[in-house]
């Protein structure tokens, strides 16, 4: 849908700000409720992620000593105001992302990463130990669910020849759905994207029953509730990048709504089947097995376009 | 040339509070990088001091304290309790009630066995085992509550025998719950031994061979795992199981997935027995006439708790209090193997290396003097009171 | 080797009910054999006083108005009890027994914890008794 809307507006009402920060709320609540029900019981009920944001905003933040204070205080606000700019360019509620230019897409990508480098940032810069091996375990996982996840999203980018996200998401449709011309691109982005989120199977980082709480370990209070809710608002613009690459383009909200339902849905599903990878076994699933599928897509894909525009003159000869 | 540069420990202690531990104890670990290189351990927290009261309570009353010294093993400490008086009043239990005894102690072993699963899941980041194990157990929570009137400490044992019977309709409803526990125990099995994600936690992780089991003295399905064929139930038998015995479930390879696959073994030995007692079970009486003195002796009494060995010593003066009641958990006998094979694996997996003895903390806590210097001492109640006024002061 | 073994109860789950019962909106019954509060009945009761001495938490106490008419008072302290049913198996003459349908005793204070069994005028005879030889007497629920 091409609406215009007044930048201010975009910026911090809709599709921006308040919607977006309320909407990755009911996503952090669609999940919860999707795990639940896979494992036979009732779950939350939909006010919870508010509360718990309510909660968190409520109670004292306490600083642990050792710190460096203007660090703590300002990464959490860092990592939240990055994902927030990513959503400025991903067509957030199928409509047109607000800003586009020619290569946005790694710079989406990179913003997104940036939160992941606030959270190492937070767990090293205190003198916790569960912390500091959270932080460590949060940079490894980055290292290695990075470039196959970089790489996946490259694949359509690649195949419609433009790196702008607004016109990839507007091109996608047009053509067979990049879910069954890339299948392999498809599996690697969305465990990349489980990856990126620190998802179970791959919540090494913040592993409850190894190190307490992660790099988050000594965060309350407000802190820690700026961190969830990044993580939140991440889950819904990861969710919105990857069925608009894949999934055939977001060309309405009602578009959004069902096609990044159903990849929660599927989400949802991988986070119940398996047990926690320790840190080496990810490290080492990337880098062995993601990086090999997502090398042979990427070939796939270059010889389909140099041998594409080919085949007529095979054809003719 | 140069001075040595000694290496930087980093040390990560795990508890007394800390998700993983679900009772406080205290363990800490010399890492480096993400490798564990040295491992402790201190208990001592939840120490409630039961030893010294069963000396202020009658015979009877101390029936109902034993049984309080575990939650998911409280049958069996009742029973081992109530087995050792007998013995010092030379009373023999009728068979029926021997049955009883040996069936309630099949059932909760499942419960433990079934709740340890759940949550040795839950350590390796596996929450759907967790949840589904977990809803198992309700069935059979549900079956003890029918029979015995409670959840969770089902008091069934008294002195001389057993306060409840089983009738036709309570017969009919475990053979249905052992039904649907089979069927869902060998889904179990397959998730542990064929479950890709899962294996990769559990096999060649913890790794103990016979050799080191034996010298570290472990008990119950730690050591069976390493392949110690030890079982008292098999090796001196009590209650019912001269009549419906049980087989020793034993397996080689020693690892973590070992331990999973012998305590999931062992469930079916629980079903199988429980499907005969309900069956075949003597007819009679469920009590026998105990006197409320016991005579002066000294008794030994020892049953097979779900983690192992539990052993009791009791010492009567002739009066209807004790004088002495001295118990040793199998937990005890088992933190050894997590000390000795947790050097030079990944802190990962930690957690559930400690998981996987069943560890119970609460019923291993017993008063240790540590002693830096050379000599042994005994402490007079008089000086242990004078000693905690001094250290609070 | 499997991935993802515990697929076919993931599916299944997500169209059955959740298992959740929704207390206190739905109960289930408890079983014939539960063990809830404490029932004396004054009328069989021979005053051995056999529970009191077995009680392993000391949750019973056994009030005299009259030894040979066999009128007694019993104070059985709810918050004291175990429920574990050693009285009434030590009990030679059934009076006491362990209920099965009252067992939500959850209270804000402490006096529907404190429960006096027995005939109506044997219950006042020892309150005032009690009243007459403490400061502050503790009034307790009267039930028979």
């Amino acid at each position: 849908m091409n609406i215009s809307i007044n930048p201010i507006v975009s910026l911090l009402i809709f599709p921006g700000g308040l919607v977006l920060l309320l909407s990755g709320l009911a996503y952090e609540f669609v999940d919860r409720k999707l795990v639940a029900r896979f494992q036979n019981r009732i779950g939350p009920r939909w006010f919870q992620p508010l509360a718990d944001l309510i909660k968190l905003l409520a109670k004292e933040e306490i600083m642990p000593t050792g710190v460096v204070k203007g660090l703590f205080i300002f990464l959490p606000i860092v990592a939240v105001t990055a994902i927030l700019t990513a959503a400025l360019y991903v067509p957030m509620f199928g409509f047109k992302p607000a800003f586009s230019f020619s290569g946005d897409l790694v710079v989406t990508v990179y913003l997104l990463s940036l939160m992941t480098l606030c959270t190492g940032l937070a767990g090293a810069n205190t003198e916790d130990r569960f912390s500091l091996m959270g932080a460590t375990r949060a940079l490894t996982q980055m290292f290695s669910y990075e470039a196959p996840f970089l790489l996946a999203l490259l694949g359509p980018a690649i195949a419609l020849g433009t790196w702008n996200i607004g016109q990839i998401n507007s091109a996608a449709g047009h053509n067979l759905w990049f879910i069954l011309a890339q299948p392999f691109g498809f599996i690697a982005a969305v465990i990349g994207l489980m990856g990126k989120l620190e998802l179970p199977p791959f919540d090494a980082p913040e592993a409850e029953t190894e190190i307490v709480a992660g790099a988050l370990t000594e965060y309350s209070g407000r802190g820690l509730a700026l961190f969830h809710l990044g993580r939140d608002i991440e889950l819904v613009i990861g969710l919105t990048l990857i069925s608009s690459f894949y999934l055939g383009g977001l060309g309405s909200p009602l578009d959004f709504l069902w096609k990044t339902l159903i990849l929660l849905l599927v989400t949802a599903g991988l986070q119940s089947l398996f047990a926690r990878l320790r840190i080496d076994q990810t490290v080492g699933l990337w880098w062995r097995v993601g990086s090999i599928v997502v090398l042979l897509q990427l070939l796939a894909i270059i010889i389909g376009k140099v041998v594409g525009p080919l085949i007529p003159f095979l054809a003719r000869g | 040339m140069g001075s040595e540069k000694k290496p930087e420990k980093f040390v990560v202690s795990i508890g007394p509070q800390h998700p993983a531990l679900k009772e406080p104890g205290h363990f800490e670990f010399g890492v480096e990088g993400e490798v564990v290189t040295s491992a402790t351990a201190r208990l001592g927290f939840v120490h409630r001091g039961m030893e010294k009261g069963t000396e202020s309570r009658t015979w009877v009353q101390n029936l109902y304290l034993m049984e309080r010294v575990c939650g998911i093993c409280s049958h069996v400490h009742a029973m081992a309790y109530a087995q050792g008086v007998e013995k010092l009043a030379n009373v023999q239990v009728p068979p029926r009630a021997a049955a009883i005894r040996e069936l309630i102690a099949e059932l909760e072993r499942i419960h433990s066995h079934l709740l340890w699963l759940g949550v040795a899941a839950h350590e390796g980041g596996f929450d759907t085992l967790f949840m589904y194990s977990w809803r198992d157990r309700e069935t059979v929570m549900d079956l003890l509550e029918a029979i015995t009137g409670n959840r969770v400490n089902y008091s069934a044992n008294v002195l001389g025998g057993v306060k409840i019977d089983i009738d036709e309709a309570k017969s009919a409803a475990l053979l249905k719950g052992m039904d649907f526990l089979e069927k869902r125990t060998q889904h179990y099995m397959r998730v542990v031994t064929e479950d890709e994600t899962f294996l990769g936690r559990t096999r060649r992780i913890g790794t103990m061979s016979p050799e080191l089991a034996l010298r570290l003295g472990s008990v119950g399905p730690t050591g069976r795992a390493s392949g110690v064929p030890y079982d008292v139930r098999v090796d001196a038998p009590y209650a019912a199981y001269n009549e419906f015995p049980v087989k020793v479930v034993t397996d080689t390879a020693g690892d973590l997935e070992a331990r999973f696959v012998v305590r999931i073994k062992e469930l079916y030995e629980s079903f199988r027995v429980i499907r005969e007692l309900v069956d075949h079970m003597a007819a009679g009486e469920l009590t026998t006439r105990i006197p409320r003195r016991m005579p002066e002796g000294e008794v030994v009494s020892r049953v097979e708790a779900p983690r192992g060995e539990l052993f009791y010593f009791l010492k009567s003066n002739g009066s209807d209090m004790p004088e002495r009641i001295k118990v040793r958990t199998p937990s005890l006998c088992n933190w050894g193997s997590i000390l000795a094979t947790a050097v030079g694996h990944k802190l990962a997996d930690m957690p559930m290396i400690l998981a996987g003895i069943d560890p119970c903390f609460s019923c291993n806590d017993r008063m240790v003097l540590v002693n830096r210097g050379n000599n042994l001492s005994t402490w007079s109640w008089e000086d242990l009171r004078q000693h905690g006024i001094e250290y609070y002061k | 080797m499997t991935i993802g073994s515990m697929l076919g109860d993931i599916v299944e789950s997500f169209f059955k009910k959740p298992v959740t019962i929704k207390y206190p909106f739905a109960k289930s019954e408890p079983p014939q054999d539960f063990r809830g509060k404490v029932v004396w009945n004054a009328e069989t009761c021979t005053g051995c006083t056999l529970c009191v001495k077995d009680c392993p938490s000391n949750a019973l106490e056994l009030f005299v108005v009259d030894k040979t008419a066999k009128k007694f008072v019993m104070l059985y302290r709810a918050d004291h009890c175990t429920f574990c049913g050693q009285c009434e198996v030590s009990c030679r003459s059934k009076s006491i027994e362990l209920s099965n349908d009252q067992w939500e005793l959850a209270a804000t204070t402490l006096t529907p914890f404190e429960v006096y069994y027995g005939r109506e005028e044997d219950v006042k005879t020892i309150l005032e008794q009690a009243a007459q030889t403490e400061a502050g007497p503790s009034q307790g629920e009267q039930a028979e």
